[in-house]
C-alpha cells in the first residue's frame, strides 16, 4: 500500500479513534474515581499526570450501583447462552435425532434456557457471596434505585419489542402481499415518520395521553369509561412511545425477507395440501425469521438506553439506565456515578450487540 | 513483420528470429494456499489474436490480469517488448482491456466513454474528437455516440467497450470473455467482426473464453489451461488433429476415447505404426504415431466420432468393429450413433444426413459395423 | 397470484392510522385559537405569527441548521472515506478496531456517546459550544453515512474502477471521475441522513452544548416538559411538513429516474 492509501485510512482511524476510542476510556477512568466538590466534580485530572491519576482508582462507585449483581447476572447470561448454543442442542440430538428445526423447537429451547439462566444467576450470586466474604459488599445490593433501573429497562425493552413486533409484522406482512405498484408508496410511508424528528413524535403522544388528552376525551364522549385514565407517566405510556417511535425499526427488516421471498413457496405448501394458515406457520413465518430477529434487535437495543421516552412520558415513576445516567449527571452532578452507569449499560448492550452482528453476519453469508 | 514473403502463412512462433511481443517466464501466482498460475512460461507475438481457453478456475482469468497490471506474479516475470512490466501500475502499461461487463461508465455517455482513456493520454485535445469519430466509424456505432450505456443494447455495449479499448491504440488488447452476454447468434456474427479489426488495427490480441468453438474460430493459437497450468498451446487446426494428452481432447470437441496397451509382439507394418490392444476378443486398433510408444506401454487412442463411418455391410478398412445401435441424436445436419462394441464400451459415429429421414435404413438395435483408416485417430501417452 | 384479504387491509390501515394520526393530530391543533391545547376554539395562524417572534427559538434554529450543515459535510467526507476503507482497503493492521469503532457508535445508547464526548473535552481543556457539537455530531453520524455507502460500495462492480486504472487513471483520478459520481446518489443520501441526525439530536447535543450555543432540540424538550404548547405544535408542524416535502419529492425524483430508465433499456432492447 502507498503513502496515499495509508492516509486515507489514516485520517477517519484518528478521527474515531481520539472522538470515539479516548472518550470511552475516559469514562471508564472517571467511573474509577472519587467524587470532588470542585467543579470539574471528579479527581483526579488527566493534567495531573496517569500515575497519580492510577493511584487513586477504586471500586467505589460500581458498589454503590449494585454493579456486583450485574456482573453476576452478566456470568449467568453468558452460561445460559452457552446452554442453549452448545448443551441444549447436544440433549436435543440424543433425544430427537433427525427432526427439523422448527419456530417451536427455538421456542421450546428459549424458554428451557431462559429458566436455566435464572437459576443460574441465583447459583452464581450465592457462590461469589459465600466464596468471598470480603466481596459481600460489592454483590449486595447498597442503593436499590440503579438495580431496580437494570431490570426496569430490561422487562421495558423486552416488553416494547414484543409489542412492536406483535404491531410491526402484520404490517409488513400486508405490505408484503401489496400490489407491486403500491409498495414504494407504502416503504415511503413507513420511512417517513423516521425522517421526522424523534423528539415531535414522542411530544406528539403527551397531548394524546394525557388526563384530560384527547384519548380520553374521545372515551369520555363515546361513553367508554366516566373517569379519564391515567395513562401519561405510567410504564404504559412508555410501551405506546416506543412501539410508535421504532416501529419503523421493526417493519422494514421484517418486510425485506417477507420481500424477498418467492410466492411460489406458499403455492408449493398450499399445493402439497396446507391450509392459508399452516402454509404461513410452516413457510413463511420460518422465512422471516432472519428480518423477525433483525427487527427485535433494533428496536430492544436503543430502547434499553433509551432517555426520551421514559423523561417524557415515563414521568417520575419510570426508572430506566439512560434516564438515571442522565440524572446522576444533570441533576446530582456526580459524574463518577454517571460514568459507571454509562459502563454498566454498556456491559448489559454488549451481549444483544454480540448476537445481533452474529445474526447479521450469518445472513451475509447466507446471502453469499 | 519480418516475414520477407507476403503470401507465407502467419506463423511467428515457428519463426526462430521472431522476437515475442509478451514473455511468461517461470510465473507462479498464489492466492493464499490456492495456486491459480503454476510455474507456467510462455511466449505471445505479435499481432497474434491469442486464446487462452479452459474451464473456469483454470488460472485463465488470473494470467490476463497478471496483463493487465491487476494482479502481480508471486514468482517470475512478465516481459513486454522485452521490459519487465512487473512493477508498472495499470494505468501506465501500453495495454488495454475489454472487460467481461464491459465495465461501462454507466453516468458517460458512448462518446464520452470512448474519449475516458484519450483524455488521459498525451493526445491534443483537438485530436480526441478526431480519434473518437474513427472508432465510432470502425465500430458502427455513430449514430449511439450521445446515448448513455443503458439506452443502447447488448451487442452495441459489447461494441463501445471495444472501441473504447481501442481508442488508444495499445500494442496488446486483453478480451475477457468479450462475447459471454450475447446471444448465440450474434455472438458467431461478432467473431468475425472481431477478426476483422483485428486484422484492419494490427493490434494483438489475448482473450480468454472458455468457449471452444470460439477460440476454435477466432484464434491464430490457442492455449488450454487447466489447474494453473498449460496443457497445449497450438494452432486450433493442431489442437483439433493432434491433441498431446487426453485431457485436451476430450476438452476441445467430441472424441471417443479407447483406453489400450501396445501390443507384444509389435506387429509393424511400418516405422510409424502401432497396434492398440483393447480388449480380450475383438482385434487391435491400426493406428500410427510419429515416434510410437514402446511396446506393452499404455496408452488412450482417441478418434473423433466424424472420423468414423458407419454402414450396415461390412467395410473393408484398417479398423473395422461390430457393434449394436443404442441411441440416434439426430441434429438436422448429422446424426451421431452411440454404438456398443464391447459391454460397456459405446463408440460415437457421426454421418452426414444427406437424405431425408424416412430414407435412411440405420435405426435402433441394428448390427452396424464402424470403420475408420489407421491415420484418422491419435495415439496418446498422457 | 397475490391473495389481498381483508385482514391484510385492516392491518395496513390500522398500522398507517396509529403511525399517522398522532402527527395529524399535532398539525391540527397547531391551528388551534386557544392556548388550551386540547379544546379546539376555531382556525388561527397565530402561533406560527408568534413562533416567528420568539428570539430564543430563532436562534437555537440557526445554531441548529449551522451545527447540522457543518457536522454532516465533515462526516460525509469522512464517512464516505471509511466505507471506501471498508470495502477496498482489504487487509491492513487494525481492520478490526476500525470496524468496530465505525460500527459502535450505531448502537451506543446517546447517553454513553454524549457523556464520553463531554469528559473528552472537558478533560482536553475544550470550551463547549458550537464546535464540540459539530465534533460529536460529525463522529456519530459518520458511522451512518460509512453504512448507507458501503452497501452501495458493495454492489459496485469493481471492473469499472478497474476499467478506469486501465484507460490511464491515477487511482485518486479513478475514484473522482468513476466513482464518486456513481455512488454519489448513495453520498448524498448519507449526507442527508447525517443533517436529519444532527437536526433532531437531543442527547448529545445537551451534553456537548455550552450555554451559549442551545440547539432546537434542546430548546423544545425543555418548552415539552412544562407540557404541551401551541408554540411547539406549530414548530413541529413546520418540521413534519418539511421533512414531509423533502422525503416525498426525493421518492418521486428516484422513481420517475427509475421509470424512465427501465423505458430507456426497453427502447434500446
Amino acid at each position: 500500500m502507498n503513502w496515499r492509501g495509508r492516509l486515507l485510512i489514516a485520517i477517519p482511524y484518528a478521527w474515531l479513534l481520539v472522538l470515539f476510542l479516548v472518550p470511552f476510556v475516559i469514562v471508564l477512568k472517571i467511573s474509577l474515581s472519587d467524587i470532588a466538590l470542585a467543579i470539574p466534580p471528579y479527581t483526579p485530572n488527566l493534567k495531573d499526570g496517569f500515575w497519580p491519576m492510577l493511584s487513586v482508582l477504586d471500586l467505589e462507585n460500581y458498589a454503590f450501583i449494585g454493579a456486583g449483581a450485574v456482573v453476576a447476572g452478566f456470568a449467568g447470561l453468558v452460561l445460559c447462552i452457552a446452554m442453549y448454543r452448545v448443551i441444549f442442542p447436544r440433549i436435543r440430538r440424543a433425544m430427537l435425532p433427525e427432526t427439523a428445526d422448527t419456530i417451536f423447537d427455538s421456542a421450546a429451547a428459549a424458554l428451557t434456557a431462559l429458566a436455566v439462566a435464572i437459576v443460574n444467576v441465583a447459583i452464581v450470586v450465592a457462590v461469589l457471596a459465600f466464596l468471598f466474604p470480603a466481596l459481600n459488599a460489592f454483590v449486595e445490593i447498597p442503593d436499590f434505585l440503579y438495580f431496580a433501573a437494570y431490570l426496569s429497562s430490561l422487562k421495558i425493552a423486552v416488553i416494547s419489542t414484543f409489542l412492536t413486533l406483535l404491531i410491526g409484522y402484520p404490517i409488513a406482512y400486508a405490505m408484503a402481499r401489496a400490489a407491486q405498484h403500491w409498495r414504494p408508496t407504502l416503504l415511503m410511508l413507513v420511512i417517513l415518520p423516521f425522517w421526522t424528528s424523534f423528539l415531535i413524535r414522542v411530544y406528539a403522544w403527551i397531548g394524546i395521553l394525557s388526563t384530560e388528552g384527547y384519548l380520553n376525551q374521545l372515551l369520555l364522549s363515546i361513553g367508554v369509561i366516566s373517569e379519564p385514565l391515567a395513562i401519561l407517566n405510567t410504564p404504559i405510556a412508555v410501551y405506546v412511545g416506543v412501539v410508535y417511535t421504532y416501529l419503523p425499526f421493526m417493519v422494514l427488516p421484517i418486510y425485506a425477507t417477507l420481500d424477498k421471498m418467492d410466492d411460489s413457496l406458499v403455492e408449493a405448501a398450499e399445493d402439497l395440501g396446507c391450509t392459508a394458515l399452516s402454509a404461513f406457520w410452516l413457510v413463511t413465518a420460518p422465512l422471516s425469521k432472519p428480518g423477525v430477529i433483525a427487527g427485535c434487535f433494533l428496536v430492544f437495543i436503543p430502547t434499553l438506553g433509551e432517555f426520551v421516552i421514559p423523561s417524557l412520558l415515563g414521568g417520575s415513576d419510570t426508572v430506566m439506565i439512560g434516564k438515571v445516567l442522565w440524572e446522576e449527571f444533570f441533576n446530582n452532578r456526580d459524574w463518577p456515578v454517571a460514568s459507571a452507569v454509562a459502563v454498566i449499560l454498556l456491559m448489559i448492550l454488549i451481549i444483544p450487540i454480540v448476537l445481533f452482528q452474529r445474526n447479521e453476519q450469518k445472513q451475509r453469508e447466507l446471502e453469499g | 513483420m519480418a516475414h520477407a514473403n507476403p503470401d507465407a502463412v502467419f506463423a511467428p512462433w515457428d519463426d526462430p528470429v521472431e522476437k515475442p511481443l509478451i514473455q511468461f517466464k517461470n510465473v507462479t501466482k498464489r492466492f493464499g494456499d490456492f495456486t491459480a498460475i503454476d510455474d507456467l512460461t510462455l511466449d505471445i507475438y505479435a499481432k497474434e489474436f491469442f486464446a487462452l481457453l479452459g474451464p473456469s478456475g483454470c488460472g485463465k482469468t488470473t494470467l490476463m490480469r497478471m496483463l493487465g497490471g491487476f494482479e502481480t506474479p508471486t514468482e517470475g516475470t512478465i516481459l513486454l517488448d522485452g521490459v519487465d512490466i512487473g512493477p508498472v501500475p495499470p494505468n501506465e502499461r501500453p495495454v488495454n482491456m475489454m472487460f467481461q461487463s464491459y465495465a461501462l461508465f454507466p453516468h458517460l455517455s458512448v462518446w464520452d466513454n470512448i474519449a475516458f482513456g484519450l483524455k488521459r493520454s498525451d493526445m491534443p485535445k483537438d485530436q480526441i474528437g478526431d480519434r473518437v469519430e474513427q472508432m465510432l466509424k470502425l465500430t458502427q456505432l455513430g449514430k449511439f455516440a450521445g446515448r448513455k450505456p443503458h439506452q443502447i443494447s447488448g451487442g452495441q455495449r459489447q461494441r463501445v467497450a471495444l472501441a473504447r479499448s481501442l481508442a488508444k491504440a495499445p500494442k496488446l488488447l486483453l478480451l475477457d470473455e468479450p462475447l459471454g452476454a450475447l446471444d448465440k447468434k450474434l455472438r458467431h456474427e461478432t467473431q468475425f467482426e472481431l477478426m476483422d479489426i483485428q486484422e484492419s488495427t494490427g493490434t494483438t490480441f489475448v482473450i480468454v473464453t472458455h468457449d471452444q468453438e470460439e477460440a476454435m474460430t477466432v484464434a491464430t493459437r490457442v492455449a488450454v489451461m487447466t489447474e494453473g497450468k498449460l496443457a497445449q498451446v497450438a494452432t486450433p487446426e493442431v489442437i483439433y488433429e493432434a491433441p498431446n494428452s487426453a485431457y485436451v481432447a476430450d476438452f476441445i470437441g467430441d472424441v471417443n476415447l479407447i483406453e489400450g496397451t501396445v501390443e507384444v509382439p509389435a506387429k509393424r507394418a511400418s516405422e510409424t505404426s502401432v497396434a492398440i490392444k483393447w480388449s480380450a476378443t475383438a482385434p487391435a486398433i491400426n493406428a500410427s504415431a510419429d515416434t510410437p510408444p514402446p511396446a506393452a506401454s499404455s496408452v488412450t487412442f482417441a478418434i473423433r466420432p466424424e472420423k468414423v463411418a458407419i454402414s450396415s455391410t461390412k467395410p473393408k478398412a484398417a479398423n473395422v468393429l461390430e457393434g449394436k445401435i443404442l441411441d440416434i441424436a439426430y441434429l438436422g445436419n448429422i446424426s451421431t450413433y452411440h454404438v456398443e462394441v464391447a459391454p460397456g464400451l459405446i463408440i460415437k459415429a457421426q454421418a452426414t444426413n444427406a437424405k431425408r429421414v424416412s430414407r435412411r435404413n440405420l435405426t435402433w438395435e441394428d448390427h452396424v459395423y464402424l470403420s475408420w483408416t489407421d491415420t484418422a485417430g491419435v495415439v496418446l501417452t498422457a | 397470484m397475490r391473495r389481498f384479504s381483508w385482514f391484510n387491509a385492516t392491518s395496513l390501515t390500522f398500522g398507517f392510522a396509529f403511525l399517522y394520526l398522532p402527527m395529524l393530530i399535532l398539525i391540527i391543533y397547531s391551528f388551534n385559537e386557544s392556548r388550551l391545547v386540547t379544546v379546539w376554539a376555531g382556525f388561527s395562524t397565530k402561533w406560527y405569527g408568534e413562533l416567528f417572534q420568539n428570539e430564543q427559538f430563532l436562534d437555537a434554529a440557526w445554531v441548529t441548521v449551522k451545527v447540522a450543515f457543518w457536522s454532516s459535510t465533515i462526516a460525509t467526507v469522512l464517512g464516505t472515506m471509511a466505507a471506501y476503507i471498508m470495502v477496498r482497503a482489504g487487509r491492513f493492521r487494525g481492520r478490526g478496531l476500525f470496524s468496530g469503532m465505525i460500527y459502535a457508535p450505531l448502537v451506543m445508547p446517546e447517553v454513553i456517546t454524549g457523556l464520553s464526548l463531554l469528559l473528552f473535552f472537558i478533560a482536553i481543556g475544550l470550551d463547549r459550544g458550537v464546535l464540540t457539537i459539530v465534533l460529536a455530531h460529525t463522529t456519530f453520524a459518520m458511522c451512518y453515512v460509512s453504512v448507507v455507502v458501503t452497501s452501495r460500495l458493495v454492489s459496485f462492480d469493481q471492473s469499472l474502477e478497474e476499467a478506469a486504472l486501465d484507460l490511464g487513471c491515477t487511482p485518486f483520478d479513478a475514484f473522482r471521475s468513476v466513482t464518486l459520481p456513481i455512488i454519489m446518489p448513495a453520498v448524498i443520501s448519507g449526507w442527508l441522513l447525517a443533517f436529519t441526525l444532527s437536526l433532531d439530536d437531543l442527547v448529545i447535543a445537551s451534553f456537548t452544548s455550552g450555554p451559549s450555543s442551545t440547539t432546537l432540540p434542546i430548546k423544545i424538550f425543555s418548552a415539552v416538559r412544562l407540557g404541551v404548547t401551541p408554540e411547539i405544535n406549530a414548530l413541529s408542524t413546520i418540521m413534519i411538513g418539511l421533512v414531509t416535502l423533502g422525503v416525498v419529492s426525493a421518492s418521486l425524483v428516484s422513481r420517475a429516474t427509475a421509470k424512465k430508465a427501465r423505458a430507456d433499456e426497453q427502447a434500446a432492447g
